[in-house]
């Protein structure tokens, strides 16, 4: 008989524990596709909303704008960089944005805030979270009028409203101060206050007039890709096609720091729960093979009594445990596929506890938890528990074949 | 030792210790098996006939002098030598048959064919023609909790000969057996001598083996008391 029939059958010995200790794994399953899924699905939507704030999932920007964003440093070639980079698969789309600081002032009162300059006819709600957050009026219709997107809170606080006028100051290339009047088009309300409390959207022709910059300058170039988890190679390439020594190409985790820092915490915090809950599943397994193992010291001394050599033995024990394995991961399949289909298709909402506004580092954070499973997190999962319920098996099975014949046989 | 030596024991010894009692399992022990013999071991519990059989089969090792089986003093051999010696040329008969309960009556005689990576086809020749000879035609299929006392020790049996083994060490072989189960293996294994010259080393305790048996070797505490050839 074949090894692996033997250590087949060997399994089903008793049942129960084999269907426990199957479930076990399968739960393992669950867990990890629900911790990870949520985790992808959450960690994605922050990334992909956070690009449409304003920089992307990779920005091109002068040298040092970075570190001292400063309206002085500005890029002369916006158009044709824009060009190239469309051309670029995997690039969704690249869009010149003027980003920078002003006093934000209605008859009433004045406000610190900030503003992006955008060209409406290249932008979207897909591809601008304060267009897509729209709750009054509408965007502006040219890039050289003087229309204006304000924040929900930026409104209240400066108490206007659709059709009423603010000034916006700030300084030029020059580091001379300017102003300019803008009517108000639409108010935005994306969920986080600090946001709405201070952004306003701007049509980048006439910010390029009042900063006194080229027709094709902007600070930066902001580039949404197709997929965020590409972001470090989309990057690279980029950076090898643009090829400027003037220019930085860096991506969200460089601009964004305050997000990629909270996600990275966050995978952290998450891999130590996962590793735990897989602790626990391994310690149930190791107990179910090492009894497994201990309830047939006798015949395990019969087998070698007959002939068959201990690393036959061990791999006879390593054989029930890949066996586990197999049966684990289909059960886990079984009850995670529905699972999955619903929080992948539904997801469960919690804004009733958390509220609208719930951001991490000025991004909003989607209340609605989904599920959502890369192929790279499945074949992880599925590879991860397999490894880990083998490894559990290694120690009975090495003691299985490690006690001395005569002693086994007169286990009873 | 002469060609048709399969087992000799040069002043063979096993000492261990049991709490704080030195216990002397075999003492010394000295004697040959020839090809072809049908010997038992005999003796009251405690007299070291089990143990014999251990040292020989290379289950354990002697704490002194030599135990040679074929010529190879097994005491100097690695566990995998060992191992591989027991899988093709020791076949053992334990008392309480020891089969392995997943497995039918087939598998279990075809265990060691299958260590031994016999081809399949010749694995089932020569699996079905030993149940044949131990009178399991037709049970093969029957997992050993499905057959009787004596049934599951014909198995062991088959299994033991299966790889025409140098020597079988059968150890109380009738023991858990009703006396006509008994007397039917022992002439089935007395054929199997008799027929195909395979050599049968028995602890037993039960005089039907030794009525049968052509030479007895009388143990009392690990020594040896007697050794008598029948004729």
């Amino acid at each position: 008989m074949k090894l692996g029939k033997m250590a087949w059958r060997n399994l089903w010995r008793r049942k129960r524990r084999t269907y426990i200790t199957a479930l076990s794994i399968g739960f393992g399953v669950l867990l990890s596709v629900t911790f990870t899924g949520v985790a992808d699905d959450s960690y994605t939507k922050m990334i992909n909303t956070s690009a449409t704030m304003g920089l992307g999932h990779v920005t091109i920007e002068p040298g040092g704008y970075n570190e001292t964003p400063s309206l002085d440093k500005r890029l002369a070639n916006a158009s044709s960089i824009r060009d190239v980079l469309l051309s670029m698969a995997g690039v969704n789309n690249a869009l010149a944005r003027i980003m920078g600081q002003a006093m934000i002032a209605s008859a009433n009162k004045s406000i610190g805030g900030a503003f992006i300059a955008v060209d409406p006819v290249e932008e979207s709600g897909g591809l601008n979270l304060f267009i897509r957050s729209i709750v009054q009026g509408q965007v502006f219709s040219g890039s050289d009028g003087q229309g204006v997107l304000v924040g929900a809170r930026v409104a209240k606080k400066l108490n206007i409203g659709i059709g009423k006028k603010l000034v916006y100051t700030t300084t030029d290339v020059n580091g001379e101060i300017v102003s300019e009047i803008a009517r108000v088009t639409g108010i935005f309300e994306t969920g986080v206050s600090e946001v709405d409390g201070s952004m306003i959207l701007l049509p980048i022709d006439r910010v390029r007039k009042i900063l006194g910059y080229g027709p094709q300058d902007a600070t930066l170039i902001s580039i949404v890709i197709t997929d965020q988890r590409r972001v470090a190679s989309m990057r690279d390439q980029i950076r090898s096609r643009i090829d400027d020594p003037d220019l930085e190409v860096l991506s969200w985790r460089e601009t964004q720091s305050d997000l990629a820092s909270i996600i990275t915490l966050d995978k952290a915090g998450n891999r130590i729960i996962q590793l735990l809950i897989s602790l626990l599943i391994a310690a149930g397994i190791l107990n179910t093979l090492l009894m497994s193992v201990m309830e047939r010291t006798r015949e395990f001394g019969v087998m070698m009594a007959v002939g068959m050599s201990p690393s036959t033995l061990f791999r006879l024990v390593i054989m029930e445990s890949i066996w586990f394995a197999v049966l684990g991961l289909i059960l886990g399949i079984i009850i995670t596929t529905p699972w999955y289909i619903f929080m992948h298709n539904h997801g469960i909402d919690f804004s009733g506890m958390v509220g609208n506004d719930y951001s991490a580092s000025g991004v909003l954070i989607d209340p609605l938890v989904k599920i959502t499973m890369y192929k790279e997190s499945v074949t992880g999962i599925l590879t991860g528990l397999f490894t880990l319920t083998m490894l559990s098996g290694i120690y009975p099975a090495w003691r299985a074949g490690h006690v001395p014949p005569v002693e086994s046989l007169k286990e009873l | 030792m002469d060609d048709q030596s399969i087992v000799r024991l040069e002043d063979a010894s096993k000492y261990y210790r049991q709490g704080e009692v030195d216990v002397r399992a075999v003492d010394g022990l000295s004697f040959e098996i020839h090809k072809g013999d049908f010997t038992a071991l005999c003796g009251p519990s405690g007299s070291g006939k089990t143990t014999v059989l251990n040292l020989i089969g290379g289950l354990d090792v002697p704490t002194g002098g030599r135990v040679y089986l074929e010529g190879q003093d097994i005491g100097l051999l690695s566990r995998s030598k060992i191992s591989a010696i027991r899988r093709d040329r020791i076949g053992f008969v334990f008392q309480a048959y020891n089969l392995i309960p997943v497995m039918t009556a087939y598998e279990n005689a075809a265990f060691v064919l299958t260590l031994q990576c016999v081809p399949e086809r010749e694995c089932r020749e020569r699996v079905m023609s030993v149940l044949r000879d131990v009178g399991l035609d037709g049970l093969e299929h029957r997992r050993p909790d499905e057959m009787s006392g004596g049934q599951q020790q014909r198995v062991a049996i088959a299994r033991a000969i299966v790889t025409r083994p140098a020597i079988v060490l059968a150890d109380e072989p009738t023991a858990n057996v009703d006396s006509a189960n008994a007397d039917s293996l022992l002439r089935l294994m007395e054929r199997l001598n008799h027929e195909s010259a395979i050599t049968f080393l028995f602890s037993t305790h039960d005089q039907r083996v030794m009525d049968r048996a052509h030479r007895i070797i009388r143990l009392h505490d690990g020594k040896m008391e007697s050794d008598e050839v029948l004729t």
